[in-house]
């Protein structure tokens, strides 16, 4: 493989990034308000429940688990299915496929660029400052360097939901209601708006096998020590299951593409 | 020689004249919408879905904690309800605000200045969102859900009241949705703001008092979301000591709607139209 | 009588900030405050009477889409007065549109989804056309072109040509006293270029209408425009007759002889040095020459040499 090409893809996205300055500060912007709100709806939460730790999780750890959510969302998020959708309507897409690198790393290395912009500029700043605040509540140790695999991985599964959802479009001119479909479960089976340790014990044991754990709850769960991930026997099967999604999804994804492609040049979409 | 029409007197074009048009395009527009069945079908789905989704997470959220300030679960459900047919007008007629910042990038935004109609109509009377209907129904049975369980009385005036601040409520997310959408005018990349903006409306089913200080002015002027559903709201919810902001909502609903267009027209007016 | 459109020293300026390049550059222009300006029309005047057709050229970037988007009231002059009939088109946008129609480029301005004869009702309203008039429009329209096919179609469904075909057909529906065609020939095919420019020297002649037609294509120039106007880099470098843009560059004529080996010969001679006569009988001397073909040079050749500065 030659990666020079696909960094030179990196650097391009990085560059194109950078471009929209005012864009960039009023993003930083509006996540700083959206948190304020978790914030304030949280404290007010607790404060009703009287009792200061529920299902396990203080106030601090909610807090900490949700905005971190939040600044891992705005760093994940891709636009890859309305991309598929406009380049099949203006017809883009024949060019896209002609392209001498495939299809499927070619959109990943394009997305790596604002994926590496977006880390910098969005989670590593919430991070430090949650970190201050929080005044040691996040352990600082080895764990960061296993949430930062964990974010790799967590990357990989969130592009592969992505590339299927992207798929699908191939299908329906319906992008607008595929995509929210896809939103909505990620975002609530995720653990992005409720923690899961919220969730009633049936619906978690559910949820918990589920690939959409592995995008934000595994990477915050490792990050935080909890459920036992502090040790090796609590870190390894969490690792398993999003090494687990992370094929299965890839392969699926890589399936379903080519027979849709194959289908689209018969019939000469 | 010419038959131009140049020195020709033509009526003014006032409100029936945009009402007739609306009704026209919306006539045509379903029509053509009842020919992709398969796009209403999933989009609605999507719709049921999300609103599920909120539904959802508002059972385990109570699940855990049995009252928020207060607030018990049927007045909660009230806010929730109340929230969701607010919403409705502007997922219904002012949705081609998502669409905004992709014609204004490609240069195709300037179609809409060349016609002697009001550009920012012309602009949203392009697209009429059925899906919206969907979260009313969602939203109707909710209300209906909660009032009955809390026992609100059902009389003409209370109806009445809560038509007006319905009505209210939708103004102001038509504004802040059309002030995030507007930004894309001077700020490159900045589809971002409206995202945001909108999700902000997840938090218009909470009460504002859990706001203090400085933010609870930013969520209640700047940011009018308290005004989405928590002051409007208790107009009905509560019998006397209505707070004061709840009898200036719908003054103040009418001012940021204004505001708001008229921040949208200033962007028109400044963009430079070199897209192409 | 008025003329349709007077342009006195207009100039228009864009602020634009300076980019760096590289990833260095990208970051450095985060911070920076650099801008410079571009003069985008430099001090154009011009003059257009009613009912003529101008076919206004220049190459890409040289602003002309900046000089229609003044016209038709989107952008603001920075300096200079422009009245379209009339009427100052910034000030009164809404008003100055009653009165003009706009084809720009390829982007349809009709309902995408709608049939076409639907979005023409929808026109007529907008434009509250009476109905006599509306019903004259299409009459002439059927008259000019077979639009029955195209009717009821939607205008995604359909061809390029059609899309292109529709575009202007809406743009004269409400009668304008000036319509501006920003290429409107651009992508189509041979046939359909000349069904085009048959249907907007019909239009003009029916109803009298101003034409401000921006191209690249000669074609469209030699089959429509009696007069057309250059502009470049922002200035206008010719306003004249299509016919003394000619005699402009004259005296120039391309030779082509046909020789002993049935080959052609091609050559350009600039006739105020040579004479065409001369150059024949010297190259008769050297072989036998069995044919001779004397042409004018083309209005494509002429843009050519004017854009390459040859002014």
């Amino acid at each position: 493989m030659n990666l020079k090409r696909h960094l030179a893809l990196t650097r391009a996205g990085i560059m194109e990034s950078l471009q929209y300055r005012l864009g960039t500060a009023v993003t930083l912007f509006a996540n700083l308000i959206y948190l304020v709100l978790v914030y304030f709806l949280w404290k007010a939460i607790y404060a009703s429940a009287g009792t200061d730790v529920v299902n396990g999780m203080t106030f601090t750890d909610t807090m900490i688990y949700l905005i971190l959510a939040t600044a891992l969302f705005n760093f994940l998020e891709m636009f890859v299915v309305w991309d598929m959708s406009r380049s099949i309507q203006s017809g883009k897409i024949i060019l896209d496929l002609l392209k001498p690198m495939n299809f499927r790393t070619y959109t990943f290395w394009s997305y790596s660029g604002s994926h590496v912009v977006l880390f910098a500029l969005t989670f590593v700043p919430t991070f430090i400052v949650v970190m201050i605040v929080t005044n040691g509540a996040i352990p600082m140790g080895i764990n960061l360097l296993y949430f930062v695999i964990a974010t790799v991985f967590a990357l990989i599964v969130n592009f592969s939901m992505e590339m299927i959802v992207a798929t699908i479009c191939l299908y329906t001119e319906s992008t607008w209601g595929i995509n929210i479909v896809k939103e909505t479960i990620v975002l609530l089976l995720s653990g992005a708006s409720i923690p899961l340790a919220f969730f009633p014990e049936v619906f978690r044991q559910v949820v918990e096998y589920l690939p959409f754990r592995a995008v934000y709850d595994i990477p915050l769960t490792i990050l935080l020590e909890k459920n036992g991930t502090d040790t090796l026997e609590g870190l390894l099967p969490m690792f398993g299951l999003q090494l687990a999604w992370c094929v299965i999804l890839t392969l699926a994804g890589v399936l379903f593409w080519n027979h849709s492609v194959r289908k689209i040049t018969v019939n000469g979409g | 020689m010419s038959t131009n029409t140049i020195t020709k007197q033509k009526e003014r074009r006032g409100f029936g004249f945009y009402a007739r048009i609306y009704r026209k395009i919306l006539v045509q527009d379903l029509k053509s919408k009842m020919s992709y069945r398969a796009d209403f079908v999933i989009s609605t789905i999507g719709m049921i879905m999300t609103n599920l989704s909120g539904f959802v997470t508002f059972l385990i959220l109570f699940k855990n904690f049995p009252s928020i300030n207060g607030w018990d679960y049927h007045h909660m459900l009230f806010l929730y309800g109340f929230s969701l047919i607010a919403l409705t007008p502007v997922q219904c007629f002012f949705d081609n605000n998502w669409n905004l910042r992709f014609q204004v990038q490609s240069g195709d935004f300037i179609k809409y200045c060349f016609r002697p109609i009001n550009v920012f109509f012309y602009f949203m009377s392009e697209v009429f969102d059925v899906k919206g209907l969907g979260q009313l129904a969602f939203g109707v049975g909710t209300l209906v859900y909660a009032w009955v369980n809390i026992g609100i009385p059902v009389t003409p005036l209370v109806i009445l009241k809560l038509l007006l601040f319905l009505l209210t409520a939708s103004l102001f997310m038509i504004a802040i949705m059309n002030a995030a959408a507007a930004t894309c005018f001077w700020i490159v990349g900045s589809g971002y703001v409206m995202v945001i903006m909108f999700r902000f409306k997840d938090f218009a089913k909470y009460p504002s008092n859990i706001f203090h200080g400085v933010f609870r002015i930013l969520f209640t002027f700047v940011i009018p979301i308290a005004f989405v559903a928590y002051y409007p709201s208790l107009a009905i919810l509560e019998s006397d000591n209505i707070p004061v902001l709840t009898w200036c909502a719908p003054a103040l609903g009418v001012l940021f709607f204004y505001l708001s267009y008229k921040f949208w027209m200033l962007g028109v007016r400044k963009y430079d139209f070199t897209g192409s | 009588m008025e003329n349709a459109i007077v342009m006195k020293n207009v100039c228009k300026d864009f602020k634009i900030l300076n980019r760096h390049e590289g990833l260095k550059g990208s970051i450095r222009d985060l911070f920076s405050r650099d801008y410079k300006t571009i003069s985008a029309v430099k001090d154009v005047s011009l003059e257009i009477a009613r009912g003529e057709i101008i076919g206004y050229l220049g190459p890409n970037g040289a602003g002309k889409s900046t000089t229609i988007k003044m016209m038709t009231g989107v952008l603001e002059p920075t300096s200079g007065d422009i009245l379209v009939n009339g009427v100052v088109p910034y000030k009164e946008r809404t008003k100055n549109s009653e009165h003009i129609g706009v084809v720009f480029g390829q982007r349809s301005q009709l309902w995408w989804s709608l049939p076409l004869i639907e979005s023409f009702r929808l026109l007529r309203d907008i434009y509250m056309v009476p109905k006599k008039e509306y019903e004259d429009m299409l009459e002439l329209y059927r008259s000019l072109v077979d639009i029955e096919p195209i009717l009821h179609k939607p205008v995604r469904q359909m061809s390029l040509g059609q899309r292109t075909l529709s575009d202007i057909l809406a743009a004269f529906l409400h009668n304008p006293a000036i319509v501006f065609l920003d290429e409107p020939t651009i992508g189509l095919d041979v046939s359909m270029k000349s069904k085009i420019r048959d249907l907007i020297k019909g239009l003009n002649q029916e109803k009298g209408t101003t034409v401000i037609l921006t191209t690249h294509d000669m074609g469209d120039v030699d089959a429509l425009c009696k007069r057309i106007v250059i502009i470049d880099e922002g200035k206008k470098i010719y306003d004249n007759d299509i016919d003394h843009l000619k005699s402009y560059f004259g005296s120039y004529r391309t030779l082509r002889m046909r020789l002993s080996d049935d080959t052609w010969e091609e050559r350009v001679i600039d006739e105020s040095k040579e004479d065409v006569m001369d150059i024949i009988m010297k190259k008769q001397k050297e072989q036998k020459i069995k044919d001779i073909q004397l042409q004018e040079i083309s209005t494509e050749e002429v843009i050519k040499k004017i854009y390459e500065g040859g002014n």
